[in-house]
């Protein structure tokens, strides 16, 4: 609830209607409609409220009835969501849909969750007013919204159905829940409150419930399936909230559940001042205006980040500005002429003012291990790789790009990948093509990296999901619709980096699979066919059955090294068995090497081999002296993982002869993470508050350097 | 040349050698090998003292360094111990029977039904049998047959039967066994001026109605698309012993082209038994690519597929002569091919009263 508000009004945009704000371009929000319905009412303008909606009704998301439903369901979702999310409560979601009148497209929707609540004060305000709890100056990573909020569909309810819509709220600190029904007069843009009682709210196995709020509406709408849905937006939902735990109920009565996978709320994030690369000309003046800073130097080193003393006072010299000039009183082209030395457009003896970077603390990543988990419990899938990017920032907006790809057998291999797109957590279900996450996607070439993809061009094709999410302050739309992301040329080449980076995991995945199938391949042959071969012979023949050893060797000629990863259900660790076979016709000898999730505090036990550690997540054992037809073992177990996170380990070796079903280890690359790793001891040392960020992960043997991905396989695999 | 062997105990000694090249080479510690000729255009040669083409003397080892390889030899193994199974059991079966038999013989089942006629037809080349040998039976049925011939057939019954194929079948022919040997089938008498292989059943059907056998005097066989072995084997017998000649008339395109080539010269596939199987002076009729252009018949564009087949066959050594360099060469030039019926253009009744008059005349057959 704490969107950007720019005013248009303050922009000098004065007396507008609503149906003229639609032609501005760079209004970026429909709050600035919120505000101007606030601004018709206090101005007791006689335009009917319902005019108002029906007139904008395209971009508070009602435009449609099987859109209306998915709105409504996005509003209550993303309020409890983020109630939740302020309170520090883990979500638990519950969403309800039911045909109330089939012949009329009459939807009946119920949306519980265990968020703090709402004081019965504050009930009126959040579902009856189109404008509420917002803050001027705070920048920060937040849901947004994608109409006026709750009380849209308050509003939509009444206006469709004639009905009030049913909330029931209980805080921790009172013993009872309100019940009560809000309504709207939309002469008055006012809350109407009826049939206002406290009840004693109990939960389905007569507990009492503690905390929380429930809305039940009645609403014209269509429920519908596919790719624009309310499942959808939920699965959605849940796949960048792994820390929800959200429950579905379909018109059917089919009960969707998405679980739980981390207990793990998102990151706090800070609020930020604006950064002067980012800022407009109305936002200029009003900040101007309402500050009380009587100098101009203090009001720019105060109210906005990255702006120290001394750049304040170039920033004042380039605008030919004296320091001590009053905010308030600085005429419209005074106001202009900073916000051209902002930008650079002045300079200051021929340089640009030196402007430190917005902080990039104030944004919540999901994390790559997350997405891993999110993207797991909806697709049943083998691999997943994900990439989220270190935040940057463009035009004075920090923001942050993660990726995840999903890679498997439950997709359909012949149709384009599903495309997962979400902002600021919330996914974007309309307008696929036109979006910037979309057109960095079909920038790659993936056929480089095992999808198909037509002319090496648009969505490739194969059983795959492509995840990807855009975390930022400022995340701009091509339209008031919130559909799709606009074009922007640094937003756009880290989404096609993150593209790449993970591309090469995938690529390298299907190697390794490829490999591992040939080995299999050679593993069937000489254990069952080849026996089977002697043995049918000789029957034919009536000769005994022939020794294989000879025919294995020349067979084989290599040596292979077979390596399992498995969830053990009994031990809750992750098993790791590695085997090596000499089937040459010499003595070999090799240090085996494997990677494994040390970074993520999994523990190695049960290795009986012993071994050394070689490098932070790098384990490394001597095998000497392996005869021919002779096979090596190496097991151990991690433990202190979940299920699913780590379903492959890579096993590398150092040796002469080449090893099947492992990779030469790159020296070079052991050195890299060796000289990384004392890099991160020390920056552990200095700050120790920020080590979460600090750390690369070294999850699957990557190390992120400056250029991306490098491997112990050495360089670009 | 190759014959029936007819001989239970010497196929059998056959069988084993195949057997034995692999026991021996696991006792001597190497792979598993099966030594095969190659089954490739590659490897065909014309046979000047058969007349037709056969396979030529370059050799491939199938070892069994890879899955795939392997497999095949012990499904190998299997059909061996199945054949003999069935010859001492005085038994024989379709291979369509063997796929299904197959299912029994895990790891060395066969995964689709090409796999087991393909090993079929392995072990006949490299054996020198044929598939009669090993008591297996083709699936395909046998062509359809319209003329003034008179064959006996063995019935189940063990009489011999009396057939002509055009007084004593209703419109759709005499339908050919599977077996067209003399145990099974005898030519009686005939008295047809030549034998005309037609490739489609609506042009078969076409000439039927107008009586075109009858009044051009002839035996008209319907081939079913790439012909049968015994539809081959039949007319083998019918050219060879009444001395008949034999003409082809199919549709326009490189695949028909094929089928003509298997017909005359033996096909690429069981160029072990082309002696057996092929009329060396079968003619081709039509329809050729002159025909398409002489006619103007309506014609559809090659498709790439055409396009590869036809520059396969360029340099596919049943295709060198000169005549069908020309043919293929046009077709490829004109980027079109017409069918047989597309001669309906004119009519009805334009194939018998215009285009086979004409076409046989310049054969010297009417």
């Amino acid at each position: 609830m704490n969107a950007i508000i720019q005013e248009p009004w303050a922009m000098g945009l004065g007396r507008l209607r609503p149906d003229v704000i639609r032609t501005k371009e760079d209004l970026g929000g429909v709050r600035h409609v919120a505000g101007i319905a606030e601004k018709m009412a206090s101005n007791q303008k006689q335009i009917a409220i319902s005019e108002f909606f029906e007139k904008n009704k395209h971009f508070l998301g009602f435009d449609s009835l099987p859109r209306s439903i998915i709105t409504a369901v996005k509003e209550s979702v993303d309020n409890s969501l983020d109630a939740c999310e302020e309170a520090r409560i883990l979500p638990d979601i519950k969403v309800q849909i039911t045909k109330a009148d089939l012949k009329k497209d009459i939807l009946e929707l119920t949306t519980e969750d265990n968020g703090p609540g709402i004081p019965q004060k504050s009930i009126e305000k959040v579902f009856g007013q189109l404008l509420f709890g917002s803050r001027f100056h705070a920048i920060r990573q937040s849901r947004g919204q994608q109409g006026i909020g709750i009380t849209g569909v308050v509003m939509y309810s009444q206006l469709t159905t004639g009905k009030p819509t049913h909330v029931l709220s209980k805080i921790a600190s009172e013993p009872t829940a309100v019940s009560v029904k809000i309504g709207l007069d939309t002469r008055k843009n006012k809350a109407v409150k009826s049939e206002q009682t406290r009840i004693i709210w109990e939960n389905d196995d007569l507990t009492m419930k503690e905390h929380g709020v429930r809305v039940t509406t009645k609403m014209k709408g269509k429920y519908q399936r596919g790719r624009q849905s309310v499942f959808q937006y939920l699965r959605m939902t849940s796949i960048v909230n792994p820390h929800a735990e959200i429950t579905f109920v379909d018109p059917d009565g089919e009960i969707y559940h998405w679980p739980r996978v981390t207990e793990k709320l998102p990151r706090k994030v800070d609020a930020i001042k604006p950064h002067p690369h980012g800022i407009e000309l109305g936002q200029l003046q009003r900040m101007c205006r309402e500050t009380s800073d009587s100098r101009l130097s203090v009001f720019l080193r105060q109210n906005f980040s990255g702006v120290s003393m001394r750049a304040a006072k170039e920033l004042c010299e380039a605008a030919e500005l004296d320091v001590s000039t009053k905010p308030k009183s600085m005429k419209p082209d005074d106001i202009r002429a900073m916000l051209e030395a902002f930008q650079g457009e002045r300079d200051v003896g021929g340089k640009v003012v030196k402007l430190l970077s917005p902080p990039t603390n104030c944004l919540s990543p999901i994390e790559e291990m997350l997405i891993k988990k999110g993207l797991s419990k909806t697709i049943d899938s083998k691999f997943i790789s994900t990439m989220t990017r270190a935040p940057t920032v463009s035009h004075g907006n920090p923001f942050q790009v993660e990726v995840g790809l999903i890679f498997g057998d439950g997709m359909a291999a012949d149709k384009p990948v599903e495309v997962l797109r979400f902002a600021n957590r919330v996914p974007l279900m309309y307008q696929q093509g036109g979006c910037l996450l979309t057109k960095s996607i079909e920038s790659v070439d993936w056929r480089q990296y095992g999808l198909d993809q037509a002319g090496g061009r648009g969505v490739p094709k194969g059983p795959a999901a492509i995840l990807v999410h855009l975390a930022s302050t400022n995340v701009q739309f091509t339209s008031e619709a919130k559909e799709a992301l606009s074009d922007n040329e640094v937003v756009f080449e880290e989404t096609r980096k993150a593209m790449l980076e993970m591309g090469r995991g995938l690529r390298k995945h299907l190697e390794k699979k490829k490999k591992m199938a040939k080995t299999r391949e050679k593993f069937e042959l000489i254990n069952d066919i080849l026996p089977a071969i002697a043995e049918k012979s000789a029957a034919i023949l009536e000769r005994p059955v022939p020794d294989l050893a000879g025919s294995i060797t020349k067979i084989m000629s290599a040596v292979i090294c077979n390596e399992t990863t498995t969830w053990n259900k009994e031990t809750k660790q992750t098993d790791v068995s590695i085997t090596l076979f000499n089937y040459t016709s010499r003595a070999r000898s090799y240090s085996i090497l494997v990677n494994w999730p040390e970074r993520s505090d999994g523990e190695m036990v049960g290795n009986e081999r012993g071994g050394r550690k070689e490098a932070m997540g790098i384990w490394g054992w001597k095998v000497e002296t392996l005869e021919p037809g002779e096979k090596a073992h190496i097991q151990y177990s991690l433990s202190n993982l979940e299920k699913g996170d780590w379903t492959e380990t890579d096993v590398f070796f150092r040796g002469s002869q080449d090893v099947i079903g492992a990779s030469k280890l790159d020296e070079k690359m052991l050195e890299e993470i060796r000289r990384q790793e004392q890099i991160l001891v020390e920056a552990d040392k200095e700050m120790p508050a920020d080590k979460e960020e600090a750390q690369p992960t070294f999850d699957t043997g990557v190390v992120e350097g400056d250029t991306g991905q490098t491997t112990l396989f050495g360089g670009d695999v | 040349m190759m014959a029936r062997v007819n001989d239970p105990e010497l196929t059998k000694q056959r069988l084993h050698l195949v057997v034995e090249e692999m026991y021996d080479r696991i006792v001597k510690g190497e792979p598993p090998t099966m030594t095969l000729p190659v089954r490739t255009k590659n490897n065909i040669g014309f046979d000047k003292k058969l007349g037709v083409y056969k396979y030529g003397k370059k050799r491939s080892t199938r070892d069994a360094t890879s899955l795939g390889s392997a497999k095949n030899l012990l499904r190998a193994l299997h059909v061996v111990e199945f054949i003999e199974e069935m010859i001492e059991a005085g038994k024989s079966s379709t291979l369509r029977e063997m796929y299904y038999i197959s299912e029994a013989w895990g790891l060395g089942k066969f995964g689709s039904q090409n796999e087991s006629n393909n090993l079929a037809e392995d072990l006949e080349v490299v054996t020198s049998c044929l598939r009669e040998d090993f008591k297996l039976r083709p699936e395909e049925d046998g062509a359809r047959m319209i003329g003034n011939v008179t064959l006996m057939e063995l019935n189940r019954k063990g009489q011999w039967m009396t057939i002509n194929a055009r007084d004593d079948v209703g419109d759709s022919g005499y339908g050919l066994p599977y077996n067209v040997e003399i145990e099974k089938i005898q030519l009686k008498e005939h008295d047809v001026k030549f034998l005309m292989a037609i490739e489609t059943g609506g042009m078969f059907d076409r000439l039927v109605e107008n009586g075109f056998d009858e009044e051009y005097n002839c035996g008209l066989i319907h081939l079913k698309g790439q012909p049968a072995r015994s539809t081959r084997r039949i007319m083998k017998r019918m050219n060879e012993e009444w001395d008949v000649p034999v003409v082809v008339f199919l549709d326009g395109d490189p695949w028909s082209f094929r089928i003509f080539a298997s017909i005359a010269y033996g096909a690429i596939k069981t160029a072990h038994i082309s002696e057996y199987l092929a009329t060396p002076s079968a003619s081709y009729l039509g329809i050729t690519s002159d025909d398409i252009l002489a006619y103007d018949l309506p014609s559809d564009e090659l498709s790439k597929k055409d396009i590869e087949a036809l520059n396969a066959e360029l340099t596919d050594p049943r295709f060198a002569d000169g005549w069908w360099q020309d043919q293929i060469n046009m077709m490829l030039e004109i980027g079109q091919k017409a069918e047989q019926q597309s001669l309906a253009k004119y009519g009805l009744d334009f194939v018998t009263d215009t285009y086979l008059p004409e076409k046989l005349e310049e054969m010297g057959l009417a």
